[in-house]
């Protein structure tokens, strides 16, 4: 089984130069978790995720500080604040530009590694020979998959 | 091998040249900020060794093992304290404590900010206390920049206060035989004096324009100090060994204990006690979280630093500088201790304080036999403290803890700029200079 056989190939993706607003309105209204960003010839520059944007709401000194977690902290306005300044943002301002990248001829073993290994976000986009997007598959696309067909196939079946 | 240590000539150079040329190449990279300081201090220690400057015994004797484990000690005791978010919970309640006024949250975390960098490294106390600042005055909509600035003179001038409160003062404490108890007396007096003046001087500086509306103090007061203790449990264990080993220092000369011991007997126990009633796995894995937060790269420093600075001091250049020195004060007392003062609040402004201190504490002690034995050096020992950890607050670049709140404040979207520091900063140092000049003046010198 190979990653070509399990990816969504059906993918909206988005271009860096767009606004954080414009995309921000399309992970509201599909209900998106996540969006390739890719440039005019659909060669992948990286990906928008919902955390993504969430984490640029949040001041770095809480992000990268020694408050690892702020329990005591009341809403003190911040989010807010931010999330207006964020939305005339362009999406290479907030994008994650080291996506987990998997090739369409690469094993369903390989791709669940590397998506346990690097990823935080739960995707991995599928690229071409030439690092172009072909599709995405989620960690839930590899365990509905193994739902349906418990009999692993072999590689070359 | 010279087992005498008498080398007359090492590649047909003097060994004082060659032992000059590593200490001087060493603290001219480490100044550049191009190599890590603790690999540059090793080369450098290894270098005396390998060119026969001094032998391996010498080395290893010179290495100022009181130092290096009154430093670990703590080190270990702060990275486990600081887990329990104590430091969150004192900072958030002393700015409800002044109903959230930006005035008065500025002095309050100033007064914890130096209380916790008397006793505690002045880089983790700003680096637990600078974060919770920051969220502060994003509630009270206020600019950060005084409260930081504020926050780094007071670390800097806590930290003057005790033996354990900046490394400079941990080195001449071991070197000059200086109980906590020593510097409790003879520093710590004129401490709240400085931090005093110098708090006074910031609101003339900023405090005055500081304005919070009452809805921006509100949500200060909605800060819940109670959510910050992560671990009850913990919080007990640590207070009790942070308090134990504190007594323990006030009385370590007494009963012939080396600061030290008391450290590493006090890292040991709260090891222990962190982790009482766990699993042998759980126990393993928690020992190497802590031990990877040690500042192995200070650690290292010192070891190297040490090495390098006797080098030097066995060709005898430190012992003919002590000469130099005493010739250009004429052999007057007080002006030695002057210019040990001033030169160590300049130096220290510039460059590193640790290996400043480290060069002038064999300099100081070939001084002894000039003014009546070693007894009669510790106004000096007084001057090179006081001059060395308050030239810290000189520049942005003086001391590490003034670089980590600068980082933080960047973080924050309000960079401190390196002149900009310079500009409040320095003035406020040589305030604080002429005070402690003032205190050396009529308590050790006025006879």
């Amino acid at each position: 089984m190979h990653a070509r056989d399990i990816m969504t190939t059906d993918v909206m993706v988005c271009h860096p130069e767009q606004t954080v607003a414009e995309i921000a309105t399309i992970l509201n209204e599909q209900s998106f978790r996540m969006l390739p960003v890719v440039d005019a010839g659909r060669r992948i520059l990286g990906a928008v995720h919902t955390l993504s944007v969430l984490s640029s709401l949040v001041p770095g000194y809480i992000v990268e500080g020694y408050l690892k977690s702020i329990p005591y902290a009341p809403d003190i306005g911040l989010l807010r604040k931010h999330y207006k300044d964020l939305m005339q943002h362009q999406v290479a301002d907030v994008m994650d530009r080291n996506p987990t990248i998997v090739h369409a001829d690469e094993s369903v073993l390989s791709v669940t590694a590397a998506l346990i290994t690097y990823d935080r976000f739960e995707y991995a986009m599928v690229a071409d020979a030439d690092e172009r997007l072909v599709g995405v598959i989620s960690s839930s696309d590899i365990l509905r998959r193994l739902a349906h067909d418990p009999q692993e196939p072999a590689d070359d079946a | 091998m010279h087992e005498s240590g008498a080398v007359h000539a090492i590649l047909g150079l003097p060994p004082t040249w060659i032992a000059v040329a590593i200490l001087l190449l060493v603290y001219g990279v480490i100044m550049a900020e191009k190599f890590n300081r603790a690999v540059l201090s090793l080369l450098g220690a290894g270098l005396m060794v390998l060119c026969g400057v001094i032998t391996q015994q010498q080395a290893i004797a010179g290495v100022d093992f009181n130092t290096i484990g009154l430093l670990t000690g703590m080190m270990v005791i702060v990275a486990i304290s600081q887990k329990t978010g104590m430091f969150q919970y004192v900072a958030i309640k002393a700015a409800k404590s002044v109903k959230g006024s930006p005035w008065g949250v500025l002095v309050m975390l100033s007064v914890v900010t130096a209380v916790f960098s008397a006793f505690l490294d002045n880089v983790t106390t700003v680096l637990l206390i600078a974060p919770v600042t920051l969220l502060i005055t994003d509630a009270l909509n206020v600019r950060p920049y005084p409260f930081l600035f504020s926050q780094i003179l007071a670390s800097n001038i806590g930290g003057t206060a005790t033996l354990i409160g900046d490394p400079p003062n941990i080195m001449i404490g071991s070197a000059a035989r200086l109980s906590f108890y020593d510097f409790l007396v003879n520093l710590a007096p004129i401490i709240p004096v400085i931090f005093l003046v110098i708090l006074g001087v910031i609101w003339f500086m900023f405090g005055r324009g500081l304005h919070a509306s009452d809805a921006h103090k509100a949500l200060v007061m909605q800060f819940d100090e109670h959510e910050a203790i992560e671990d009850v449990a913990l919080l007990k264990k640590s207070l009790f060994v942070l308090f134990g080993v504190i007594g323990g220092f006030t009385v370590a000369h007494h009963v012939h204990l080396e600061p030290a011991t008391i450290a590493m007997f006090g890292a040991a126990l709260l090891l222990l006690l962190q982790t009482f009633g766990q699993s042998l796995h759980d126990k393993d894995h928690a020992y190497e979280a802590i031990m990877t937060e040690v500042e192995w790269t200070t650690i290292f420093f010192f070891v190297g630093l040490f090495i390098i600075v006797t080098g030097v001091e066995h060709t005898g250049v430190i012992e003919m500088l002590a000469h130099q020195t005493l010739a250009l004060t004429g052999g007057d007392f007080n002006a030695t201790v002057g210019a040990v003062l001033w030169v160590s609040a300049i130096a220290s402004a510039v460059i590193d304080n640790i290996p400043f201190v480290a060069t002038m504490i064999p300099l100081i002690q070939n001084m002894g036999p000039s003014f009546g034995g070693p007894d009669a050096l510790e106004p000096l020992w007084w001057a090179l403290a006081l001059g060395a950890c308050l030239g810290g607050n000189g520049s942005l670049i003086g001391a590490s803890a003034n670089l980590i709140v600068a980082g933080f404040s960047q973080r924050a979207g309000h960079p401190i700029a390196f002149m900009t520091f310079l500009k409040h900063a320095f003035g406020l140092m040589i305030i604080s200079i002429v005070i402690s000049h003032t205190y050396l003046y009529l308590r050790y010198l006025l006879s």
